[in-house]
């Protein structure tokens, strides 16, 4: 099997694959994810939304929306 | 995308709000210049003040703690434990841990030790938890700034949550509570010092951007008690509209503070605002300025203080539970 973009979303305990290579907003659009309410990091590098990611990499997405 | 300020490094902050995306080193410049300006806007703090900043383990008080060292300013961390299982103890360690690599020791404060743990005080009081949460943490801000000497508590809400605010209390009509939205809310005497939000012009996206290149480790996974909170309704309703069209965020809360604004009165001291026992008002609220509490002696426009009065409720449903059990 091809390896595909790995996407984890920790706070949702969630996680998808999708197929590269894709830009951080379309990745955010298809897991149903607003740009405004997250950072999208890798390992230590920060990604901005028309950054490419390519088939076998990991991002992962961090909600900031906090309530109260 | 390269960075629109040096333009040379490859840029890991886009701010469609602001025209712009940032390398990491340009994104610190800019962070701090817009604290900097929040600050200087409002005079929200001198040079010379004592700054208790309350600090939760979350990305918006540890950046603030961080940014207002950096910036120069005394401070000392004031966390509270909420005694809520697992959450806090993961918060206090973020704290304990942030604030060590930062040659600090916080003031703790344990809510199970003071007869208030947030879960047992709501469920008693019949309450929701972030009434509950808020007049306790409110209580001791005034407190703990007033037994160490602060000049000024600094609180880590930033954009997103004072724009939710507005937001929801312009839904509703609130008007009594506009003039309390402010990020300076001055000193009223009587121990209830002032109080200041000094991120009002940066967004979640901003401090979690900032708290992450910067290396601290915040909490990352949301209060459980806040699951419902109808402030998140605002938030989710503003990111649509941010994201459609970027900026309005910033424009909405800047005009709300606008001086000119004829729904802006003065910011009202701290007071109301630290001893009100709920957004509306303190229950059994009397004409005049703060008096002491006739039970624990903080200020209050009450004649029994909204966080005694809550602590006696704890106290006698604990006796009717344990009179059942025991009878």
């Amino acid at each position: 099997m091809l390896p595909m973009i790995r996407v984890r979303l920790p706070q949702k305990k969630r996680e998808l694959e999708v197929p590269g290579p894709r830009r951080v907003m379309d990745i955010l659009a298809q897991a149903g994810v607003r740009p405004t309410t997250v950072i999208v990091t890798q390992g230590k590098k920060l990604l901005t939304k028309d950054h490419r990611v390519e088939d076998g990499e990991t991002i992962d997405v961090i909600s900031v929306v906090s309530g109260g | 995308m390269k960075c629109k300020r040096c333009r040379r490094a490859e840029a890991a902050v886009d701010l469609p709000s602001h025209h712009s995306a940032f390398c990491p080193d340009c994104f610190f410049v800019f962070f701090r210049r817009q604290v900097q300006e929040g600050i200087r806007k409002f005079r929200l703090l001198s040079p010379s003040d004592r700054v208790l900043v309350c600090v939760s383990g979350g990305k918006d008080s540890l950046v603030l703690w961080d940014v207002l060292m950096d910036l120069g300013y005394e401070t000392e961390g004031l966390y509270i434990d909420l005694g809520i299982e697992g959450y806090s103890e993961r918060s206090k360690e973020k704290v304990l841990s942030y604030a060590a690599a930062r040659g600090k020791d916080p003031i703790v404060v344990e809510l199970a030790k003071e007869g208030v743990p947030i879960p047992e005080a709501a469920r008693c009081a019949r309450m929701e938890e972030c009434s509950v949460c808020g007049t306790v943490k409110r209580y001791f801000f005034n407190r703990v700034a007033a037994e160490g000497k602060f000049t000024v508590v600094a609180t880590g809400h930033n954009l997103d949550d004072e724009a939710a605010r507005l937001f929801g209390n312009l839904l509703h009509w609130h008007r009594d509570h506009l003039s309390r939205q402010h990020p300076f809310l001055p000193d009223a005497g009587e121990g209830l010092v002032r109080k200041v939000k000094p991120l009002w012009r940066v967004s979640e996206v901003e401090t979690a951007s900032y708290g992450f290149l910067k290396g601290i480790d915040y909490v990352t996974d949301e209060c459980p008690m806040s699951e419902d909170a109808t402030s998140l309704v605002y938030k989710e309703a503003l990111s649509l509209i941010e994201e459609k069209m970027p900026g309005t965020r910033i424009v909405f809360y800047q005009g709300f503070l606008d001086p000119g604004n004829p729904l802006r009165t003065p910011p009202e001291p701290a007071a109301r605002d630290s001893a009100a026992a709920t957004a509306d008002g303190e229950e059994g609220e009397e004409p005049g300025g703060p008096r002491a509490c006739a039970s624990c002696g903080a200020p209050t426009y009450a004649g029994i203080c909204s966080f005694c009065r809550l602590k006696e409720r704890v106290r006698k449903r604990r006796e009717e539970r344990g009179g059942r059990v025991a009878g």
